[in-house]
């Protein structure tokens, strides 16, 4: 195959899974090797590297941006509108009824979706509160979707959908929330200006403290599915993250196959109907 | 073809005036079901410019906005000639305390709710206030 400009050998690997590891928190094993030979070749072909150390330097040095551009290539964008929307009814069951119960009229509910790949879950939340919180015209609310890939980040404003990202929605919630386009690459799906108005979009690392703090403190932050991408270390700086970036009593929601128990004692879990999530303690609560 | 309903062309029309996007889509889709034409604004300057331009028959209006809010908005309408100064005016506001209330009827509200307002609320209001029912 040549595949590759030049091979990459097991210390090669080996250096560069560590490079990645210590800028995203992501750990890739031996047993990924095809993944990330893929997408290696993918980055040195493009930034014309002839041998992996040419492109290591390169990477080092973040010359023309390059550690941004790795780091889209490695993410996984996989998504589409309503996933397990169990965990969207228990928002509106039960954690918001509980959250704003200690809020005035008109507070301010902040809810966070990180990572939030191209837009699909911001956007899910924003459509399920309209169509399913009767109190929504009465909080301040906040939808901020934050991811470490900037290329996701520029579909999800521009929030044209493919089919597929569609196929849990029905044709009413389509009509509502969507205006039909004709592509190049066949039909696509463009989000009402005003539902993308309702969801700021920001850059941040789930395992960097100082992106993390620039987003403020969030009642709710939905964070599915990328802790399984990180190895215990990172799970524990990225589970320490999330308890500040909630506000005492927030609540945190993992994808159904994570559990932040076996991460982190700083959580209370609570075992709704709908979904299990984790609280941060209120003040002066233990957990 | 689009496939957004088409409306009547003598559907009454509304004003939505307000600065959250949200509420904004939720008072739009109620009132698009009840059969009203909808047009939004995120503030009352914004809100002010369109009163200007095309006729409405009901104004909804919050009263927390940036920019210009409820209050001056609505007095800025009073203030015009007619039939811009007599459109109906619906105000919404999270707070239900009396010097709120006294303030929308001093700026000429023929409503005021407080939120959250549910989908037969708000449309009864709308409809006695638009004049006709859509």
């Amino acid at each position: 195959m040549s595949d590759l400009p030049s091979p990459v050998t097991d210390a090669d690997f080996a250096r560069f899974c560590e490079f990645l590891y210590r800028r995203t928190g992501m750990l890739f094993t031996p047993a990924k090797r095809y993944f990330v030979d893929r997408r290696l070749a993918e980055r040195m072909r493009a930034t014309e590297s002839r041998s992996f150390a040419v492109y290591l330097a390169r990477l080092r040095a973040d010359r023309d941006g390059e550690v941004e551009a790795l780091i889209n290539a490695f993410t996984i964008n996989e998504t589409y509108f309503y996933r397990e929307d169990h965990q969207l009814r228990c928002l509106t069951t039960a954690l918001l009824p509980e959250l704003v119960a200690g809020k005035p009229p008109g507070a301010t509910v902040r809810i966070w979706s990180m990572p939030c790949s191209t837009g699909e879950e911001p956007y899910s939340v924003a459509m399920w509160l309209l169509e399913n919180w009767p109190e929504v015209d009465s909080y301040d609310i906040e939808i901020v979707g934050s991811d470490i890939d900037t290329r996701a980040l520029a579909s999800a404003e521009e929030g044209l959908y493919g089919e597929r990202a569609l196929m849990r929605l029905g044709p009413d919630l389509v009509a509502r929330y969507f205006g039909r386009e004709d592509t190049r690459l066949g039909p696509a799906w463009r989000i009402l200006a005003d539902l993308r108005d309702s969801v700021r979009f920001t850059s941040c690392n789930l395992t960097d403290a100082t992106t993390m703090a620039l987003q403020g403190r969030f009642d709710v932050v939905f964070c599915r599915n990328v802790l399984i991408y990180f190895d215990e270390a990172s799970r524990r700086i990225a589970a320490d993250n999330l308890f500040d970036a909630l506000l005492p009593g927030g609540f945190v929601c993992l994808g159904h196959t994570e559990s932040m128990s076996r991460i982190s004692p700083l959580f209370r879990v609570c075992r709704y109907d709908d979904a299990i999530v984790y609280r941060r303690p209120r003040e002066g609560e233990h957990v | 073809m689009s496939e957004t309903p088409l409306r009547p062309l003598d559907a009454p029309r509304v004003l939505v005036v307000d600065d959250a996007s949200l509420v904004r889509m939720y008072y739009r889709g109620v009132l698009e079901k009840a059969g009203f034409a909808v047009d939004e604004a995120l503030n009352g300057i914004e809100g002010l410019e369109r009163v200007l331009l095309a006729p409405y028959d009901l104004l909804v209006v919050d009263v927390n906005m940036p920019k210009m809010d409820g209050f001056s908005f609505l007095r800025a309408v009073r203030g015009r000639e007619p039939p811009i100064r007599s459109i109906p005016a619906l105000m919404t506001s999270t707070e239900a305390g009396d010097d709120d209330r006294e303030a929308a009827r001093e700026a000429g509200a023929n409503f005021y709710l407080v939120k959250p307002l549910p989908e037969d609320v708000l449309t009864a209001h709308a409809r006695a206030l638009a004049g006709r029912r859509p």
